[in-house]
């Protein structure tokens, strides 16, 4: 019986599947169209189908890890649980208030608009009598009187979900866990989130937010997880290893998942990451921006020296959450993403999109809105003859034509190639405005980074994008369209844990830290013990976040050895100083610096799939030789040959123009620019400087 | 040639990607914590006339003083403008600086011996000398007070810093490091922009970015006449009132526009307004302008470009000697709480311009500073801008503890003031009944307890709204007032006005500041029950307000509320 390891990655319009023989160490790939409302019929129906095909017994799967879309749909589609609120009394306010600001941008003119949705209206919020100072001292102790007329408020007006968030309950919980402790008492069957959990950071909004999000999710997640792990087993699953990803590209059993439900969020974007990370810890292209563009949406991430930015928050769909995760950007414009010409007669791409249903006009299915992928159809860079997505979808080059001629360039009198242009030169702006984000206005120089391009329309765009902004090359990994899968093979088990403790620098005894950080790693140990994963497997990671005196917000320092490093807070206070100039460009040694988290990171070592893929012994080019095509570069149709990407060996190379073609995705070499494939069947595209 | 629209599209986007990119770096190079932390400074790129081309809004109102600084700059060095030169200027007369705590700097960027643009940025100082720490004092009877004046100077010219120009910023600042860090950030920053129009240019060639920047204002000139157009001609007024000018207490100021709109002309007549005021309330024409470009903005569609074609539409009229058209030297460092009331008034006189986009009034701006000793005898300042409230818009309420129209500041976190400054926070929520009654309901005010630990400190308070109220309209109710109490509800009770500056304060001191909530929109009879039972169950709306401004069935309500608390 093989052994075979499963990653399931949910799209919105695909999902994706990886699976992995541990023994021969070879991958199959597929997808099949992503179910709703259930994700699970997709998982299940696709698992059952290909263990069918393959004759494997289900007993052969031990290993299995999901991607998935359920908390984000929640949150977009305002489906979650029925959630309530306590909170301090007097403190209603925080959740109501919550930034104060409107952003930066149009909104700043926009008289009419509102404020990100409340997950909880007022009236499903409570007040308890309590009160904790800000040294953690207990100036009002819970009345239990209080606490029970909230709860039994509460549970008459049906709640599903409880968020508890109490003012600094990061530094004494207790009052927290006394309200979880009535709360199962009282109404065991409500799900009790408690900030001092969640979030256990200063700065009361954020911590709020981000508990009262995880409890909309919860109830919602839970059953989801459920009813998934009841599937697998009808199926003949037996593994215990079964595993969602999180926002901060680790990975986490079902139950510990379904708890912490704000912390998959960003599940679906994070496993790309993480296969960009290995690519560039292992390949030997430490420097990347991964860029993973899709149907409605592209995703931009870096990574350096083989490690991927985090930060430790921020707002995911308008919501403000306060939990570790890769720092991804997303921009809301990709292949199905939707030309039109405005009042002024100015050519716009974006935001609206396509979808799948009926999606471009090129696929035939009755849109007659021009999309970024109809424009690219028009160039001659996808044709008509190689269908996307192995075959699912045929291209109808007519009615692309038809729909840029009609909407574009008929109003704009250009031609329709001149209109497709620009429909594909605008995007390509807006990435690279999305890649910036990233890295140039970080502090990052773009002539050190490789363009990492995934996703279904990643490869098409990614050389030309590339080479304007004067980045180091591309690399193409060997399936773009399932790279995010793959990366589920890739994650360990991560689990962040912090602690809040405002203090100026010189104030911190070297003895107080080290015992807060081991009290976190102790908890992290207990959590991965649970899990199964014996001491030798687990390792830590230690940060602490500091800022100047006066700074609203912090920055991440990593210690490499914490009893080697606290001896002496001099160094660490260096560290510090050379990390803000890194990001901001200056830093103020003369000016004094205070601590305000400890952060420690719970990694358990999972087996990982192979990044290299086999490639052909000996290709050749004629061998690979599709056929040629016109495609519109700068200003005119060129001759240009297609290739299989299969028949290409290692140290082959291809010179532009050329497209590439594979079953999940096109790649496109404008004239002049040269890929190589290199050992591990990664085609890189280097620049010409 | 003429310009294809595609490029033309191409480079605009590129031109707000720039802006962009100077914004970031301004944020991350910024040394002082203003400019870091309450990211106030602006970036833009002005054509060669000083018309406005690319922006990205932080605070709008920076947008109209910019074209103004490089007139400045012109009136002073026309013929001795060179690669390489950076101005400063912070006057606002002379220069139209929003106040005179603002830097400007500009950088001219050539494309061989033709000035294509200017790269430039306003930034808030640390500090510009002046009667108090801070440059800004809310006492000053004139702008001498208010800081050392400087005029458009060369700090660099022909890429080597001015040392005489350096020596006096840096003689004339209690922060000289912060301010000379902040300005040549400023200075790297247009550099940055101007690297990124020399690409641009090297791609596109000089011509077609030119043809870009006249065409994207004619492409917003044009579509903004066509909308005025599409108004209907009339006169429509506009008032709205400060409490007072900090200085002469008892006195409300006005502030009035009147609106004349014929064809496709638009003229905004702001004469009538108030006096110029002794305090430092005076806020100069080319800011008022602004204010317009903001109510435009607004009324026409967010994503409308703020830029020189916008301008080249809206004519205006002031009365020399008058709150919004000073004579030099009045003051004019807290103009933000006149350039807010203009704001306002536009908005409201535009109500009758474009009936299906009306506003009721504002609960306003400002902010609150508590200053003292530790017990420990070091000294502290606790510095907050607490948002207030929309008024009710056309078909949707007012939005409840935000800030208004050209502010934008963040509340601060209660856990970081507690653990920072000897102060207990005793309360934090919306006020019931603040929001203006009405069809729709205004946003509602927020109010925030404190409990003085300090042994002693000193209150000053730059708020508003609490003897003029905001406006209703269409039968709306006007917002609550908002107030600052001290000791309430004891016989210490003591109730102060919106601006004034240093008030005593002891150790257990409670002070209580109730921000103003914002106007309602059409008559409360109207609003549905649905809706007007979620408020009251929400706690927006009291059971007496209901049953006395709204008009709802007292019974009914009642047992909707009963069956709710469970109380049946």
């Amino acid at each position: 019986m093989r052994r075979l390891r499963i990653g399931v990655d949910t799209g919105g319009t695909f999902t994706d599947f990886v699976v992995l023989d541990e023994d021969r160490g070879t991958l199959d790939v597929f997808k099949v169209p992503s179910t709703r409302p259930d994700q699970a019929d997709a998982i299940i129906g696709g698992l059952a189908d290909y263990l069918s095909r393959s004759g494997d017994p289900a007993e052969s799967v031990a290993f299995f890890c999901h991607g998935t879309t359920v908390g984000t749909n929640a949150i977009l589609e305002a489906n979650g649980a029925r959630t309530g609120l306590v909170v301090t009394e007097g403190f209603r306010g925080i959740y109501e208030v919550g930034e104060q600001t409107r952003g930066h941008g149009s909104i700043i003119y926009d008289l009419f608009f509102e404020k990100p949705r409340a997950l909880v209206p007022a009236r499903l919020t409570e007040e308890v009598l309590e009160r904790v100072g800000s040294r953690g001292e207990v100036q009002l102790p819970l009345d239990e009187k209080s606490a029970r007329m909230a709860i039994e408020q509460l549970v008459r007006h049906k709640v599903d979900s409880v968020a508890v968030c109490l003012l600094f309950s990061f530094k004494h919980p207790e009052h927290e866990q006394q309200l979880k402790r009535l709360f199962g008492e009282i109404a065991p069957e409500i799900n009790v989130s408690i900030s001092s959990e969640v979030s256990p950071e200063i700065r009361e909004y954020y911590r709020m937010s981000t508990t009262v999000v995880n409890a909309y999710l919860n109830p919602l997640l839970g059953r989801y997880v459920h009813s998934l792990d009841g599937r697998l087993h009808e199926l003949g699953v037996p593994t215990d290893q079964r595993y969602i990803i999180r926002s901060n590209g680790g990975v986490a059993s079902f139950e510990t998942a379904r708890d912490r439900s704000v912390q998959t969020i960003l599940s679906g974007p994070a496993a790309g990451v993480v296969t960009a990370q290995h690519v560039a810890s292992s390949a030997g292209i430490p420097n990347l921006v991964t860029f993973d563009m899709g149907g409605t949406s592209t995703d931009v991430a870096l990574i350096k020296e083989g490690e991927p930015v985090r930060r430790m928050g921020g707002k995911v769909h308008g919501l403000d959450v306060l939990v570790p995760m890769l720092d991804i950007h997303t921009v809301a414009a990709g292949g199905g993403t939707i030309a039109w010409v405005d009042e002024m007669e100015a050519l716009q791409v974006g935001p609206r999109s396509a979808g799948s249903d009926p999606g471009p006009a090129c696929y035939g299915k009755g849109g007659t809105e021009p999309t970024v992928t109809d424009a690219n159809v028009a160039l001659g860079v996808l044709s008509a003859d190689q269908p996307l997505a192995g075959g699912a979808l045929k291209l109808d080059r007519d009615a692309a034509e038809r729909a840029i001629y009609e909407r574009i360039a008929k109003p704009l009198g250009l031609s329709v190639t001149e209109a497709a242009r620009g429909i594909v030169e605008i995007v390509n702006v807006k990435m690279q405005e999305a890649i910036k984000v990233v890295s140039s206005n970080r502090g990052y120089d773009l002539r050190d980074f490789y363009l990492f391009a995934f996703g279904g329309a990643g490869p098409l765009h990614a050389c030309q994008i590339a080479e304007e902004m004067g980045m180091k090359g591309v690399v193409i990994p060997p399936y773009p369209g399932v790279t995010s899968a793959l990366g589920l093979l890739l994650s360990d088990v991560r689990h962040d844990y912090v602690h809040s403790d405002l203090r100026d620098l010189n104030d911190v005894q070297p003895g107080q830290a080290e015992s807060i950080f081991l009290g976190l790693r102790d908890r992290g140990m207990a959590q991965l013990r649970s899990e199964g994963f014996s001491p030798d497997l687990c390792r830590f990671v230690w940060d602490m976040d500091l800022r100047y005196i006066g700074q609203g917000y912090e920055l991440t320092v990593a210690l490499p050895d914490i009893p080697h490093l606290l001896d002496d807070l001099r160094q660490l206070r260096q560290r510090f100083d050379e990390a803000h100039l890194q990001l901001t460009g200056h830093f103020a040694p003369n000016e004094r610096v205070e601590v305000v988290n400890y952060r420690v990171s719970a990694i358990a070592k999972v087996p990982r799939a192979p990044l290299a893929v086999p490639l052909p012994d000996h290709g050749s080019l004629d061998l690979a030789h599709a056929g040629d095509t016109a495609v519109f570069f700068h200003d005119r149709f060129e001759t240009t040959p297609m290739y299989q990407r299969s028949f290409l060996a290692a140290g082959m190379e291809v010179t532009g123009p050329a497209v590439i073609l594979q079953n999940d995705s096109t790649t496109v070499l404008g004239p002049g620019q040269a890929g190589t494939m290199d050992a591990w069947g990664y085609l890189r595209v280097e620049s010409r400087l | 040639m003429a310009l294809d629209p595609i490029t033309a599209q191409v480079i605009q986007n590129r031109l707000s990607g720039i802006v962009q990119e100077m914004q970031t770096n301004i944020f991350r190079t910024g040394y002082s914590t203003i400019v870091r932390e309450s990211q106030d400074a602006s970036c833009m790129i002005l054509d060669a006339n000083g018309a406005v081309v690319g922006e990205h809004v932080i605070l709008p109102l920076h947008i109209a003083a910019l074209p103004e600084v490089v007139r400045a700059i012109y009136a002073a060095y026309q013929g001795r403008i060179y690669p390489g030169d950076a101005f400063i200027t912070n006057h606002p007369y002379i220069a139209g600086v929003t106040h005179s705590i603002d830097m400007a700097v500009a950088v001219p960027v050539f494309v061989g011996e033709r000035l294509l643009a200017f790269c430039a940025s306003i930034a808030h100082k640390s500090d510009l000398g002046g009667m108090v720490p801070g440059t800004g004092s809310g006492n000053a009877r004139e702008l001498f007070q208010e800081g050392i004046q400087y005029p458009p100077v060369k700090f660099i010219d022909r890429g080597e810093v001015v040392p005489e120009v350096e020596a006096i910023l840096r003689a004339n600042s209690r922060t000289p490091d912060l301010i000379l860090g902040d300005i040549r950030g400023q200075v790297g920053t247009a550099r940055l922009g101007e690297e990124r129009l020399h690409d641009m240019v090297a791609r596109y060639g000089l011509d077609t970015v030119l043809d870009t920047f006249a065409d994207l204002q004619d492409k917003t000139e044009k579509r903004v006449r066509r909308v005025i157009a599409g108004w209907e001609d009339g006169i429509f007024e506009g008032e709205a009132w400060v409490d007072n000018d900090g200085i002469e207490l008892d006195r409300p100021i006005r502030y009035h526009v009147r609106i004349e709109k014929t064809g496709e002309r638009i003229l905004f007549d702001f004469s009538q307004s108030a006096d110029q005021t002794l305090g430092p309330l005076n806020v100069r024409p080319p800011l008022v302008r602004g204010c317009c470009y903001y109510a435009m903005v607004a009324m026409i569609d967010p994503e409308l470009g703020n830029n020189g074609g916008l301008a080249r539409c809206i004519e205006t009229r002031f009365r020399p000697g008058s709150v919004l058209d000073p004579v030099f030297p009045a003051p004019t460092n807290t103009y933000m709480a006149s350039a807010t009331a203009v704001a306002e008034a536009v908005l409201q006189a535009m109500n009758g311009l474009i009936p299906q986009k009306k506003v009721a009034g504002m609960g306003g701006v400002g902010g609150m500073v508590i200053g003292g000793q530790r017990d420990d005898g070091s000294s502290y300042v606790q510095y907050e801008l607490i948002g207030a409230a929309y008024g009710a818009r056309s078909g949707k309420d007012g939005v409840s503890g935000v800030s208004v129209l050209l502010d934008n500041a963040k509340t601060a976190p209660i856990e970081v003031i507690e653990t920072e400054f000897p102060v207990q926070v005793r309360r934090f929520e919306l006020i019931a009944d603040s929001g203006g009654a009405g069809r729709h309901r205004g946003g509602l005010a927020v109010r925030r307890e404190y409990n003085i630990l300090a042994p002693r400190a000193q209150l000053t308070l730059r708020g508003g709204k609490h003897t003029q109220p905001a406006f209703g309209i269409e039968g709306g109710s006007p917002g609550r007032l908002g107030a600052c109490i001290i000791n309430p509800g004891t016989e210490n009770e003591q109730s102060l006005p919106s601006r004034f500056g240093g008030v005593a304060l002891l150790r257990g001191d409670i002070l209580r500041l109730e921000k103003a909530g914002g106007g309602g929109l059409g008559s409360p009879k109207d609003r549905p029950w649905e809706q007007l039972v979620e408020d009251v169950l929400n706690g927006y709306v009291s059971y007496e307000s209901a049953v006395s401004d709204y008009g709802a069935d007292p019974d009914k309500l009642g047992e909707v509320l009963r069956d709710w608390r469970g109380t049946n």
